[in-house]
């Protein structure tokens, strides 16, 4: 059942919607335009929903924190690396 | 003015789903009729442009691919051309300056390489959520985490527009233009461009100006490269480059800085989003990308081909900057091949400015949740057009402030850019692999791998820069 869906939704994304035929379309109508948009692509669809926070799991989180870390030693290294460029001391 | 509509609602919202179904059949369609947007209608009218090259398609059919093939490209065009900026430039020509042809004509090969990669993936994420980088890491991860991801941006976008004007500056005064002029006529055009109000009109002339970024081919004909030794290092990777070692990893780590870094993640999704691709143009995406990779690495080359007679002729490139390049040059590629070459380097800084000022902009709206698109009026978007403007202008007014450090800022610009790289690419990972968000399109194994391994590698290359400057001796430094 799931798999026949999949095939229906393909099928339909790949069709071209009507306003493609039409040489100049009307996009004063709010259909015409909805009818090329995808539903969550329209600003107003986006602005009442949110994906929401997703569970970062122990390992990830232990991840994040060392490039955190990675990341604040090695603006340490960089500074120090171009004092002494600038002092000409390489 | 008012303020703009707060388009991020605080409390209570639905839970977001990501569709390929036409907003017309959604079952919230009919409350939609009566907010349309500005930013809507133009966007329905890139749709139904692309929409109009795929039922044309059915008869024509090669020449409706190359339609529909124009239609869609211009995110990855820019984000590559826009990545070959300034400090870029300046990079792989004091490759070719100091080590000819060998080693790092490969190399930038293959930081192109890992620079399409990890592209392609905000390809994917862009035209399945419809969100842009900065939105998803703040929804996904929360605010904690989203700071963070963001003063990493902010912070390199910053340092990355003042080398960009600097670039500006030192491109032009080549040809005797005083640095005020130059900053402000740059300046002046980054306004021009965002004053269309239209992300397609946008997208086109900051293309047209990318294109700019070949004069450096004319300028590296003109140095009469050697085709077999650059044929024999792409195949070798040799000769390796010899001497101060630490200098050479400080060479590596800028490099790759010139080919991926932050800003490029966030821009080019929020560029397939201001776009309006969808999930059946993500293939179109991979070609868009593919061939910005492929313009801006010929383009790196031909950067490092025209600076190699000053490595055969024995010139210290080591403390030159932009513009010196150029006048240097003049022996050997005669005046023209110089100020091609100085002209390439104001091309690199004016379009790198104008997409990462879009970048920080992009981001900010995000973050914040107020319009941000480039298809919005300035009465609309002001915040957002306030933010890439004054970000413009803030770099440009630090440029022309005598005694700034700004070869300090030159120096450290694509480090920093490696070296806040690998975080960014963990979040960019997870969201990529994220189920809920990307259904079908989440990375197979291959890119995973890919993806994990680039990471490791630039983790790599940090480490190794550490050391070189930690112990500089350990290294015959």
């Amino acid at each position: 059942m799931s798999q026949e869906n999949a095939t229906i939704r393909k099928q339909a994304a790949e069709t071209e919607p009507a306003a493609a035929a039409e040489a100049k379309p009307n996009l004063e109508d709010p259909k015409v335009v909805l009818s090329l948009l995808e539903a969550d692509q329209v600003v107003a669809a986006k602005t009442h929903t949110r994906f929401g926070r997703r569970k970062i799991s122990a390992g990830a989180r232990l991840l994040l924190w060392g490039l955190r870390v990675y990341v604040l030693v090695m603006l340490v290294i960089v500074l120090i690396s171009v004092i002494r460029a600038l002092h000409g001391g390489q | 003015m008012s303020r703009p509509k707060d388009n991020r609602p605080t409390s209570a919202y639905q839970p977001a789903q990501p569709t390929t179904e036409p907003a017309v059949a959604s079952s919230i369609a009919r409350e939609l009729v009566g907010q349309l947007t500005h930013e809507d209608r133009d966007r329905a009218r890139d749709r139904w442009r692309v929409a109009r090259a795929r039922w044309k398609r059915r008869g024509w059919k090669s020449f409706g691919g190359l339609r529909l093939l124009w239609l869609l490209v211009g995110p990855g065009v820019l984000v590559f051309l826009g990545e070959n900026d300034a400090p870029s430039m300046l990079s792989y020509s004091a490759d070719g300056a100091r080590y000819g042809v060998g080693f790092f004509i490969p190399f930038v090969v293959l930081t192109f390489a890992m620079g399409f990669i990890v592209q392609e993936m905000t390809v994917r994420l862009g035209a399945v959520t419809h969100r842009g980088h900065a939105e998803l890491i703040f929804d996904r991860f929360g605010k904690f985490w989203g700071f963070f991801s963001m003063a990493d941006l902010v912070l390199g976008n910053f340092l990355t527009l003042v080398a960009e004007f600097i670039g500006v500056r030192a491109g032009l005064s080549f040809f005797g233009v005083r640095p005020g002029i130059a900053v402000g006529g740059a300046l002046l055009l980054v306004l021009a461009v965002i004053t269309t109000g239209r992300y397609w009109t946008w997208e086109r002339i900051t293309m047209g100006l990318a294109i700019f970024n070949g004069l450096f081919i004319p300028a590296a004909l003109l140095a009469h490269p050697d085709w077999p030794a650059v044929g024999h290092a792409l195949l070798t990777w040799t000769p390796l480059p010899g001497g101060n070692r630490s200098e050479i990893v400080l060479l590596i780590l800028s490099t790759i800085g010139a080919t991926v870094t932050p800003w490029m993640l966030f821009f080019q999704q929020s560029a397939v989003v201001d776009k309006g691709m969808q999930p059946r143009d993500i293939k179109a995406g991979r070609v868009d990308t593919l061939l910005g990779t492929v313009l801006a690495t010929t383009f790196a080359i031909a950067a490092i081909l025209a600076t190699v007679p000053l490595f055969h002729h024995g010139i210290n490139a080591s403390d030159f900057a932009y513009a010196q390049f150029a006048q240097a040059l003049v022996p050997w590629l005669g005046h023209v091949g110089a100020a091609l070459f100085a002209l390439g380097m104001f091309e690199a800084g004016i379009v790198a400015a104008i997409a990462i000022s879009t970048s920080s902009a992009y981001a900010f709206g995000e973050v914040f949740g107020t319009a941000h698109s480039l298809n919005r009026p300035f009465r609309e978007a002001w915040p957002f057009y306030l933010i890439l403007l004054g970000s413009a202008c803030a770099a440009a007014a630090l440029v022309l402030i005598p005694h700034a450090p700004l070869e300090f800022i030159v120096l450290i610009v694509n480090v920093i850019a490696v070296l806040a790289m690998p975080p960014a690419l963990v979040f960019l990972l997870m969201l990529v692999n994220d189920r809920d968000l990307m259904g079908e399109h989440c990375n197979d194994f291959w890119m995973n791998l890919a993806g994990v391994t680039v990471t490791v590698l630039l983790v790599c290359a940090g480490l190794g820069f550490a050391v070189a400057t930690v112990f500089p001796r350990l290294l015959g430094g």
